[in-house]
């Protein structure tokens, strides 16, 4: 809130100047984040906390400063012009519904003459960002921000019936505020009302129709407390949020309503008019003040320093508090009523800390009494899988969990969408099913800053509900587009493939040991029929791999292929990864041979795989494929591949014969599972 | 004469396998003084065999024996000659053609920042915990002394999946999940994704990334949060940084304290400065001792433990840190802004 530093000097002396001056206010949690200069006076930008309202006027402002400087305040005098009439005689104040209204005041003043504010009223109605708009409502603005009780003034001839009501809305009822807007009324509202019809909205807004003109002669002066949840939730169903309203719902002064009454009452007889006897004050449970025992072993225990007794008793003092020493070290406190944040202990110990200063207190490391074993194999699994992305190429990207519902429908994950009731937009209302559509719109992003090839991973939750509830599930996705690794002039640039994601696959899954896995062709909805894969391991899929589907590249405007692949990282990690043991390194010497044959077109590398693989050769340590081709010297619907086999004995090496035997083995198979012809040229010894 | 013949073509044979194994020039000397020395050498007594044959037979076997001698001869001197010229002569290159470069990606700046605090911690012994990023009233506001339609709740705006689920506006959740479950000493830190109901301009963002830490036992004081996050942020930013403890206002804690930093660009100097808006100091942390009713929540007796937690947000410290102008760059995931981290 803004804070004019010449309305604090009505209430105390202060000369420091303004940099001395934010800096004493921000010592005790007031904190000034910007000032300015303005005719005169300087202008202090307030940041304010929900259970502080009694900073939300210049004169608890000047409180806080007055008791951190150890200045007096200076008394002010509210004299009034009386007239001889009872205000009691006058209106009748009737509060129906206590439980939302447990005080109200109020006083009539009468033959105003409604004009511009003397000066020094318009020079503190700017200095709060307003425009002054007549004396009248210029006054109230005044009393609002100089006490932080906000007050309503009305025309006393527009009050039916000379009555004040304070009840709850009826159904059906309607008031027209003050800025011309119609407001439906339902139950739960309190309102001011007549003897007909609602004057205005408790706490929150005046009617239109009872507002001062210019034709109002006499006005009714209400200051009242409301209930802070009530006033709040007014407010939010009506959507409407005054300067007024801000502070009931935080919490008025409830032991200060008839002196702001007073206080309006007074600046109005100062131009012109004349009040009625006595404040009707209308109060029938006054409440009762808190107290609280403060013990001084527990301010030292709480803050890690021993505070001076003195201190103590002073600070609270000076804030307002009653302090009554009950034995040594042991205080009852009586807390003033604007203190509404105080309850506890506690609370008393932050006011101490506050005005004994924070940067008095030691700076100390806290004892280490136990500590736990790391046992989060988790986090530490994501971390070595995220470091084995990067030494693959894979750049990290972080995307928002919202997802856009059109997108969400294509993607057709079958996992049913949270959806979010107030989103920031319709095109982020659902939490996201995939990682795949942020990676998608990464690629965009990238592609259109001129990128040729963009190959990013996201490890993060997805989510969805399931049985009722909401599952939050961890997913490692990869895509990968266009141009791989960097380019150089000794070598040819390599776009991104299938097999090249495959391969990634592969050697996540061999470098974190989830061994053996495997994949099975599969369609998935996110890839098109006939490229995709999944991956299992120990007998769950844990992840599917292919080249995205048309539609999907289609809606975010990708024109190049997509490979992407999405892992369960949830089902992967709860399933142990191969034990690392060590195992002694071979000394022996390891014997290959390169086979070549000439196979059908359409074999499947996968079965002939698994045929060498069923012969449970002893001492093939591994075999792979490492040409395939065909062309002008293979026949037609034919194609060429070519194998190498490695053999190793463990405590010795290997004769020849040994492996020409075993070699001999595996051919035998592939001819009797396969059709296939040795290469010419292959020598097989026998 | 047959006899003599056998044994030329057996030297020769002996003669090739020999040579197959030749390594260095050691090893032809070898060879040569087995073939050539004048006292030893097999060619010495095939000639001194030549003389046993008949003059008619001589010019035959003769020229074999000289041949096998030139062969030898022939054969050592180009293997000397293999071992002993200089390799031949470097093509010359362009020395300053660009090198072979590797491709390695780069770790999500938030991500690397975010661990750079967790070392820190984790070296302080705290442990990490986390919890769901769907949340209930109860966890996100009510434990933590959010009473219900209390205007605090303003200050953190939220997105709602139901009346009762929100997704959760900080971490502080996981303290109250951990708290159930465990009993002091507590000193963990939480990490992870928040939400916000904030439409992302350059400081504030819908989803972003906070730490938050708490340390509960017997005798834990305010003295002990202020020395925890000193060392805290000179270690992450630099020994001599200015620190500034300031009263607050949180519902979780009491007292509350936030930490500011002095201001690195201008050193508190300029009305202007774009960082720290003239004040001269930039906040990181909010903190505070456990408010006594959040440990009631949780049953543990505040009479007996206390404690104090603290929070700070990734992304607006990581702004701080490097410079960043602008937090929505974070979520743009444009890779020239991502790689530069990559050497960070
Ligand atoms: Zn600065």
């Amino acid at each position: 809130m803004r804070i004019s530093v010449n309305w604090i000097r009505d209430y105390i002396d202060v000369s420091l100047s303004i940099p001395r001056l934010i800096e004493e206010l921000n010592s005790i949690g007031l904190l000034i984040e910007e000032w300015e200069e303005k005719g005169g006076d300087v202008i202090l930008d307030l940041e304010t906390y929900a259970n502080r309202p009694d900073t939300l006027g210049h004169m608890g402002v000047a409180r806080e400063l007055a008791a951190k400087l150890g200045l007096p305040i200076k008394e002010q005098t509210w004299p009034l012009t009386e007239l001889e009439e009872k205000t009691s005689d006058l209106v009748d104040i009737q509060i129906w519904d206590g439980d939302l209204c447990p005080r109200y005041s109020g006083i009539i003043v009468k033959g105003v003459q409604l004009g511009t504010s003397p000066d020094w009223l318009i020079k503190k109605i700017e200095a709060m960002g307003l425009k002054p708009i007549n004396n009248v409502v210029d006054v109230s603005n005044y009393v609002l921000f100089a006490t932080a009780q906000p007050i309503h003034i009305f025309d006393l001839a527009k009050i039916g019936g000379r009555k004040i009501i304070i009840r709850r809305a009826k159904k059906g009822e309607i008031l027209r505020s003050l800025e011309g807007e119609d407001i439906h009324l339902s139950h739960e509202m309190l309102v001011i009302a007549d003897d007909k019809k609602p004057i205005a909205l408790a706490g929150i807004i005046g009617g239109e129709e009872s507002a001062v003109s210019e034709y109002t002669r006499d006005v009714f002066i209400e200051s009242a407390y409301f209930d802070p949840v009530s006033v709040r939730k007014t407010n939010k169903k009506a959507g409407i949020q005054t300067d007024a309203s801000y502070r009931f719902e935080r919490g008025a002064d409830i032991s200060f309503s008839p002196q702001a009454a007073l206080m309006a009452a007074s600046l109005l007889t100062q131009i012109g008019g004349e009040a009625t006897k006595g404040i009707k004050d209308v109060y029938p449970k006054p409440k009762k003040s808190k107290t609280v025992v403060l013990r001084n072993h527990r301010v030292s225990e709480l803050l890690g320093v021993d505070v001076d007794e003195d201190f103590i008793e002073k600070t609270l003092t000076d804030l307002g508090f009653q302090v009554e020493l009950q034995q040594q070290g042991i205080w009852r406190i009586k807390i003033p009523f604007f203190r509404i944040d105080i309850e506890r202990e506690a609370d008393l110990i932050e006011e101490i800390a506050r005005f004994y200063g924070f940067d008095r207190i030691p700076a100390r490391i806290p004892p280490l009494k136990t500590l736990e074993p790391v046992l989060d194999q988790k986090r530490r699994r994501v971390n070595r899988l995220r470091q084995l992305l990067f030494h693959y190429g894979f750049d990290e990207v972080v995307n928002y969990s919202f997802f856009d519902p059109e997108k969400e429908a294509i993607f057709e994950t079958s996992r049913k969408a949270v959806r979010i009731r107030n989103p920031i937009s319709s095109r982020a209302s659902l939490l996201k099913t995939t990682l795949i559509g942020g990676l998608l719109e990464n690629i965009v992003w990238n592609r259109n800053r001129g990128a040729e090839g963009v190959h990013i991973f996201e490890a993060g939750k997805i989510y969805f509900s399931q049985d009722e509830t909401c599952v939050e599930q961890l997913m490692l996705a990869l895509v990968t587009s266009g141009f791989v690794g960097t380019t150089h002039w000794q070598t040819e640039s390599e776009k991104a493939d299938f097999f090249q994601l495959k391969g990634t696959c592969e050697d996540l899954m061999a470098d974190l040991h989830y061994e053996p896995f495997s994949f099975q062709e599969e369609n998935h909805p996110f890839f098109q029929q006939g490229y995709s894969l999944s991956l299992h391991f120990k007998g769950k899929a844990v992840g599917y791999l292919g080249l995205l589907k048309e539609d999907i590249l289609d809606s975010y405007s990708l024109k190049d292929p997509v490979w992407a692949a999405e892992l369960n990282l949830n089902e992967l990690f709860e399933r142990q990864p191969q034990s690392f043991l060590y195992s002694p390194v071979i000394k022996y010497p390891s014997m290959s041979r390169d086979v070549s044959f000439i196979a059908d077109q359409d074999v499947v590398f996968q079965e002939i795989k698994e045929v060498v693989e069923r012969l449970s050769i002893p001492y093939l340590e591994k075999f792979e494929l490492y040409d395939r081709f065909s062309g002008p010297f293979i026949p037609k619907d034919k194609i060429s591949l070519s194998f190498r086999f490695i053999f190793r004995h463990p405590k010795r090496t290997l004769l020849t014969e040994e492996v020409d035997n075993l070699q001999q083995k595996i051919i035998n198979a592939l001819k009797t599972s396969f059709n296939i012809q040795l290469r010419e040229g292959e020598k097989i010894d026998k | 004469m047959k006899e003599l013949k056998d044994k030329i073509e057996e030297h020769k044979r002996n003669f090739d396998r020999a040579i197959a194994q030749v390594k260095d020039e050691n090893a032809i000397q070898k060879v040569r003084n087995l073939y050539l020395s004048r006292k030893r050498g097999y060619l010495r007594f095939l000639f001194e065999d030549l003389k046993t044959l008949k003059p008619e037979e001589k010019p035959e076997v003769g020229q074999m024996v000289n041949d096998f001698r030139n062969y030898v001869q022939d054969k050592l001197q180009s293997l000397k000659e293999e071992f002993t010229t200089p390799r031949p002569v470097l093509k010359k290159v362009d020395l300053t053609l660009p090198g072979k470069k590797r491709y390695w990606g780069s770790p999500h700046p938030i991500l690397l920042f975010q661990q750079e605090i967790e070392n820190i911690f984790l070296r302080m012994g705290f442990s990490i915990a986390e919890g769901p990023e769907i949340e209930t009233d109860y966890y996100n506001f009510e434990a933590l002394n959010f009473p219900p339609h209390h205007p605090a709740r303003d200050d953190w705006d939220t997105l709602y999946i139901t009346d009762d689920l929100l997704l959760r506006t900080h971490t502080s959740p996981v303290q109250i999940r951990v708290m159930e479950k465990k009993k002091p000493p507590i000193m963990i830190i939480n990490p992870g994704k928040v939400y916000r109901k904030e439409d992302p301009d350059p400081t504030h963002l819908p989803m972003f990334y906070q730490v938050e830490g708490l340390v509960v036992d017997i005798g834990i004081t305010l003295a002990h949060l202020k020395g925890t996050l000193e060392y805290f942020l000179k270690t992450l930013f630099h020994e001599k940084i200015k620190i500034r403890f300031r009263p607050s206002f949180f519902p979780f804690t009491e007292p509350s304290a936030e930490v500011d930093i002095g201001c690195t660009v201008c050193q508190g100097k300029s009305k202007e400065c774009r960082v720290c808006g003239g004040s001269g100091w930039i906040e990181i942390l909010g903190s505070g001792m456990v408010d006594p009713q959040v440990l009631k929540n949780v049953n543990i007796d505040p009479e007996k433990y206390s404690g104090f937690a603290f929070g700070l947000g990734v992304e607006r410290t990581a702004m701080f840190a490097f410079q960043i102008p602008d937090m929505r760059y974070f979520y743009e995931n444009d890779l020239r802004f991502i790689r530069e981290f990559s050497l960070k």
